[in-house]
């Protein structure tokens, strides 16, 4: 269709630190996984865990 | 002279008739056969697209040489013959041996033809290449049926593949747009599952019971636990049935109960979670046959939960609505465990699905 808009789908990676529960949400990274070690929580200095991995989809 | 005896309007009145009478299927024909060509010019592109992406991985990841191309082309074009089923006696363990000889066969040869790949790969590299050969088949068919309908000229012929054209479709359009989650090993929708299982191993010393599946034992409010699915993160369904058989043959079980994405209704809502009876397995048959003679014979009630999603969310990267529901569903199982289970009971508990992106 002439007008319709391109949907684009965006991973996204939520890290969830175990002390805090403080939940972030960034871009999928390579080789990220569910439930592995991911960066420290900023305010606990734990290694936060992937939570969950999911799409978002958008129109281009 | 008025409308009705004008010779001439008459011809303009008649001509169409006739024209319909002794042409109007073949009318039809053209018309259908312009909206089916694009489906066919567009599965073309979706077979051509998955070939290459599975050639770009392979390129990607190991040494690559020309001959490896003609390899994977025979890959794509390779077959199954399904047992006879005149005489049904017999006919799941004839299928279930023919799909794992395939499954075997495949996953040598792509050994074979990529050596460096670690385990991982070459799960997602064979999921790739299942992606590939799939739409290859599709096109393959649907071309098949619309030639044969033009050739013999026979409008009724090119019907039932009008209809359907519109679910192949889906499904094609789902499994090209599969291929990006599984080269990136991404959790699918059908991952939901292996996601909710996976949590609940954690922390827990896990063992391979069968191939490409993980067991973990743990303990809940006084009931032993058998916590079972696929060995993530590759891209993996394992073999759950065979693991079921082998723990109820060592110990005594009292429940079973299956986590599994499920096809949703048209108008029902996505990512809605269900509870019900019955083995909750996708697949040939194969493991529901297995898992549902096992609970028979030991007569084990079989309990399942299932997240409701569409053919294109099972395949896909799981959406955020499906994700969002992992923790509700851990938590309906502990409830079910509660409810249908007294104190000093096992339970197996199975994350059916594709594994991909989840551990344990």
């Amino acid at each position: 269709m002439i007008f319709s808009k391109k949907k684009i789908i965006i991973a996204y990676t939520i890290e969830k630190c175990p002390e805090c529960n403080m939940q972030r949400k960034r871009k999928f990274a390579k080789d990220d996984v569910l439930f592995s070690e991911s960066s420290k929580c900023p305010s606990c200095d734990v290694i936060c865990m992937i939570e969950k991995i999911f799409g978002e989809s958008f129109e281009q | 002279m008025n409308d009705d005896s004008n010779p001439l309007m008459m011809l303009i009145w008649i001509l169409p008739i006739i024209l319909f009478v002794f042409y109007g299927q073949r009318i039809q024909l053209y018309v259908t056969s312009g909206e089916i060509k694009k489906a066919i010019k567009k599965l073309d592109a979706f077979r051509e697209e998955s070939r290459n992406e599975l050639i770009d991985y392979i390129k990607k990841n190991t040494s690559f040489e020309i001959d490896s191309i003609k390899k994977i082309d025979r890959f794509l074009d390779y077959f199954t013959i399904m047992p006879v089923d005149m005489d049904p006696n017999g006919i799941v363990d004839k299928v279930q041996h023919t799909v794992r000889s395939r499954e075997d066969y495949t996953r040598e040869h792509i050994k074979i033809l990529c050596p460096q790949l670690s385990d991982f790969e070459l799960t997602k590299v064979q999921t790739l290449l299942e992606l590939a050969s799939s739409l290859q088949m599709i096109h393959k068919i649907v071309n098949h049926m619309f030639l044969t309908a033009k050739k013999q000229n026979n409008y009724p012929l090119i019907l039932p593949l009008q209809m359907i054209l519109p679910f192949v479709m889906e499904q094609a359009e789902a499994m090209r747009e599969a291929i990006p989650a599984f080269e990136s090993g991404q959790p699918v929708g059908d991952g939901i599952g292996p996601m909710v299982v996976g949590k609940m191993m954690l922390n827990c010393e896990k063992q391979i019971l069968s191939f490409q599946t993980a067991l973990a034992k743990t303990d809940f409010e006084n009931r032993q636990l058998f916590l079972l699915k696929a060995e993530g993160p590759g891209s993996t369904v394992g073999r759950p049935a065979d693991a079921l058989e082998k723990i109820v043959s060592e110990n005594t079980i009292n429940a079973i109960i299956m986590v599994d994405a499920a096809l949703k209704m048209e108008g029902e809502e996505s990512a809605s979670v269900a509870q019900g009876f019955g083995a909750a397995i996708g697949g040939i048959g194969t493991e529901r046959f297995q898992i549902e003679a096992v609970a028979t014979t030991k007569n084990i009630p079989v309990f399942s939960i299932v997240v409701k999603q569409s053919v294109k969310e099972a395949i896909t990267l799981m959406t955020k609505e499906i994700a969002d529901k992992a923790d509700d569903t851990r938590l309906q199982v502990y409830e079910m465990i509660k409810e249908n289970t007294k104190e000093g009971q096992s339970i197996v508990v199975i994350g059916v699905g594709n594994t991909v992106g989840v551990p344990q």
